[in-house]
């Protein structure tokens, strides 16, 4: 199983360029897509789910160009998309035997699957209720239970866990562990927690480009001996902000404690354990100060 | 707060957002086209069976404010009437609904954006009727004045009115879908012909010209007025005489008339705000879900105990199916189409049905013609429905979903069309009448056309406006070529509607390959 991106370029305008020479290739097991707004997330996502073509490249579903025989993803696919609607009439089985029906499979099979996801959403108590008295956490999960319809091997998630509760965002997470067998889960966030938790491997987007493709305890060494604890008085707060690149901040009786990432830190501070949070902030700035110069 | 600028920026807005949509160059271009209509003598005014006036500023001024008037405020209502619901869609009405703007404000706010993209048409053909009279030898010189008088005073209170109608169709929950866009079109009939028959003050102006251009016409050859009609028509037998009108005179009684007009626009206005939801998310739902379950009350789900895992998930390769997909995907169409209807409407269809069985065939197909408008709301969703709610990206990534899914609506909305005239069907086809054809044809041609028309505009609205006007002048009144049911052997044009059926079944196919990325 494997999935080949490659030069994939695309353009809205002339003048807008949303993806830029994407070269990815992609095995079993569930890559964390990261980035910042606007980076890119959502036009690849949608161009590996067929709703839209790429301007110039090729992607490969097992060695087949899907623009040649889109079919033989689609098949096989499972796609949650970033923003979707549902038809506010049909409830939730109803709505997930239609999307059945148009994606293949048998009415027994459909009904026998239908049950089991709408128990893995936590949605069976509700699963008799119109979907237009749902709130956004409800569909949400209504939308993943779809994805899972057909048994994909290659799930696509745009920003899953937005508008989920914590508990249920927990719940997702695990769910995308299980599944991550003999198939490719794509998970687009900005949430490097969720990622954390789930991927396998990770990759980054920075202005329609990739930045980093790797595991993510490879991402690490990058910032080791990088990032630090510093305990300042709140008066002196912005003048760091100013000054470093500052992963987080926490308000203390000692005063407030701010991680920063510096390869040259400031007096009185301490080194600590680099997250993937800081590699992730610490590769967009370098991708950043890379673009400026 | 300063209420005219507040004002100002929602309009400003609201119309900038309409403007730069793709969807305002049609409009625009269509009402072009009206324009040209007119300058080709294709849109004529006809006044006491074979009169018109010379085609002086006055007389152009008239027709085209006419036409603005009269078309536009049917048309015009159906452009318009998504307002509030874009607010809505967009989630900024929400943003609006946090902040100190009254409800009446943002009505009237509503308004006047409606009216001024209805305004901006009408200026359109403000500078075309210039053109008009500049490139028509028959009388000169132009009269600014004359010319835009009628488009200032009857065209624009008409388009208040018109704009303030949509607003409060909006914020009515009846009226806010398809049955608002059925209702406004008999409206809006009933408006015209009371104006014409009973001399009533009409918001289109017509009974005021057709006063005032009577009443001309009268004086000049009060022997040779055949009769007292005064009627607007497209494509139908020019006029063969003609007299020289100086227009309407404005006195403050004829002005005050079209600013009453203005004024219960405002008052409309208003009154739409006493209804509107205020995106309320508790009321913006329908009133039979609001009555069983409350908008935001989760489920407590968070107490349950989370004992699900995939591992009891059989994630074995599911089995697609094959030839039998199709007919499993026709299924879920039909019920997708008559799911959320109530008992009433199969009742009433359910009459119609027998009504048809019991009448003789004569009778039956006037039945018909009741039968084939009853389902219009349903027809109406097919082919729009994916971009209505936002579920192109679930259903266009499926496989080999491209056609299948389209040939499954339109034989679902085939089915509707044969079920719902079940009755004449059978009559015709049993008594080998030759009609049967005809019968067919429409139960062809209606779901091609409501798939076409949904699959290109994305809106339920189109083949609403479109379909309810086709079946008025077409099968109501038994007109030749435009009687698609085959209501009478007279008027009925099977081949025709076979191959509109074909044509429009093939502009759908071609709406959905420029939707799907790898058709």
């Amino acid at each position: 199983m494997k999935l080949t991106i490659e030069n994939v370029s695309k353009r809205y305008t002339p003048s807008s360029l949303a993806l830029q020479n994407f070269t990815l290739e992609l095995g079993s097991g569930i890559l964390g897509l990261l980035g910042p707004n606007g980076a890119g997330k959502t036009t690849l996502m949608s161009m590996l789910a067929t709703i839209t073509r790429p301007t110039a490249g090729t992607i490969r579903w097992n060695g087949v160009d899907i623009g040649s025989d889109p079919n033989n993803l689609r098949s096989v696919l499972g796609y949650l998309p970033q923003d979707f609607g549902i038809y506010p009439n049909l409830n939730a089985v109803e709505f997930l035997e239609y999307l059945a029906a148009v994606k293949g499979l048998d009415a027994a099979t459909a009904r026998r699957r239908i049950d089991e996801l709408l128990n893995l959403v936590n949605l069976t108590d509700v699963r008799k209720r119109p979907l237009g008295s749902f709130s956004g956490g409800m569909r949400q999960r209504v939308g993943i239970a779809q994805a899972l319809l057909n048994d994909p091997k290659l799930l696509i998630v745009d920003e899953p866990t937005a508008g989920l509760d914590p508990e249920e965002r927990v719940r997702f997470r695990n769910i995308l562990s299980d599944l991550s067998g003999d198939r490719i889960v794509i998970l687009s966030t900005h949430i490097v927690s969720d990622v954390e938790a789930t991927a396998t491997d990770i990759a980054l987007i920075s202005q329609g480009q990739l930045v980093a493709h790797a595991a993510p305890e490879a991402l690490l060494p990058a910032v080791e001996g990088k990032v630090w604890e510093w305990i300042i008085p709140s008066s002196e707060l912005q003048a760091a902000k100013n000054q470093y690149l500052i992963s987080n901040t926490s308000r203390r009786s000692d005063g407030v404690h701010v991680r920063l990432l510096s390869s040259e830190p400031p007096k009185g501070t301490n080194a600590v354990a680099p997250t993937l949070e800081d590699a992730y902030l610490f590769c967009l700035s370098q991708c950043r100060a890379g673009v400026a110069a | 707060m300063n209420h005219a600028n507040v004002l100002y920026h929602m309009v400003k807005a609201d119309f900038l957002e309409r403007v730069r949509r793709y969807s305002f160059l049609v409009t625009l271009a269509g009402a072009l086209y009206l324009a040209y209509g007119v300058a080709a003598e294709k849109v004529v005014i006809v006044v006491g069976g074979h009169y018109r006036g010379q085609y002086n500023s006055a007389w152009i001024g008239m027709l085209m404010s006419t036409c603005c008037s009269v078309f536009l405020s049917l048309f015009g209502f159906y452009i318009v009437k998504n307002s509030i619901e874009r607010d809505s869609g967009t989630r900024v009405g929400r943003i609006l609904a946090a902040t100190p703007m009254r409800k009446a404000f943002y009505t009237l706010a509503k308004t006047v954006s409606n009216f001024a993209v209805l305004a901006c048409m009408v200026m359109v053909l403000m500078a075309a009727a210039v053109v008009m009279q500049w490139l028509r030898p028959e009388a000169r010189p132009i009269s600014l004045w004359q010319l835009w008088s009628p488009f200032m005073l009857i065209a624009l209170p008409a388009m208040f009115v018109t704009a303030s109608l949509a607003i409060l169709f909006e914020t009515l929950p009846v009226m806010r879908g398809g049955v608002g866009n059925i209702v406004y079109f008999f409206l809006w009939t009933f408006g015209l012909v009371a104006a014409a028959q009973k001399g009533l003050q009409d918001a289109a102006g017509m009974h005021i010209l057709a006063v005032n251009i009577r009443q001309v016409l009268e004086r000049i050859n009060p022997g040779d007025v055949s009769n007292s009609s005064f009627s607007l028509t497209i494509g139908g037998d020019h006029a063969t005489k003609t007299f020289l009108w100086n227009g309407i005179d404005w006195n403050p009684r004829a002005i005050a008339w079209r600013l009453i007009w203005v004024a219960a626009g405002a008052g409309i206005a208003l009154i739409a705000s006493v209804f509107f939801h205020r995106f309320d998310p508790a009321r913006e739902h329908s009133s039979k879900m609001r009555r069983k379950y409350s908008a935001d009350a989760e489920p407590a789900l968070v107490s349950k105990p989370v004992r699900a895992s995939l591992k009891t998930l059989s994630l074995a390769q599911i089995p697609l199916l094959g030839r039998s997909r199709f007919a499993r995907m026709v299924a879920s169409e039909l019920a997708l189409m008559l799911k959320g209807l109530h008992w009433w409407w199969y009742a009433v269809a359910g009459a119609l049905l027998i009504a048809q069985f019991a009448s003789p065939l004569t009778t039956s197909e006037g039945v018909l013609v009741a039968a084939w408008i009853w389902p219009v709301l349903l027809w109406s969703q097919m082919g729009c429905r994916e971009s209505r709610h936002t579920t192109q990206s679930l259903i266009f990534s499926a496989a080999r979903v491209t056609y299948h899914q389209l040939f499954a609506i339109w034989t679902a909305g085939f089915m509707v069309a044969i079920l719902t005239g079940a009755g004449a069907g059978l009559h015709l086809l049993l008594s080998g009448d030759p009609q049967f054809a005809a019968w067919l044809a429409g139960a062809l041609f209606i779901p091609s056309l409501a798939l076409a028309l949904g699959t290109w505009s994305g809106s339920s609205k189109f083949f609403e406006a479109l379909y309810t006007l086709w079946w008025y002048i077409g099968p109501a009144h038994q007109s030749p070529g435009l009687d698609f049911m085959g209501t009478s052997s007279s008027s009925s044009s099977p081949l025709l509607y076979l191959a509109l059926a074909a044509g429009t079944l093939l502009a759908a196919c071609v709406a959905r390959r420029r939707q799907v990325a790898y058709a």
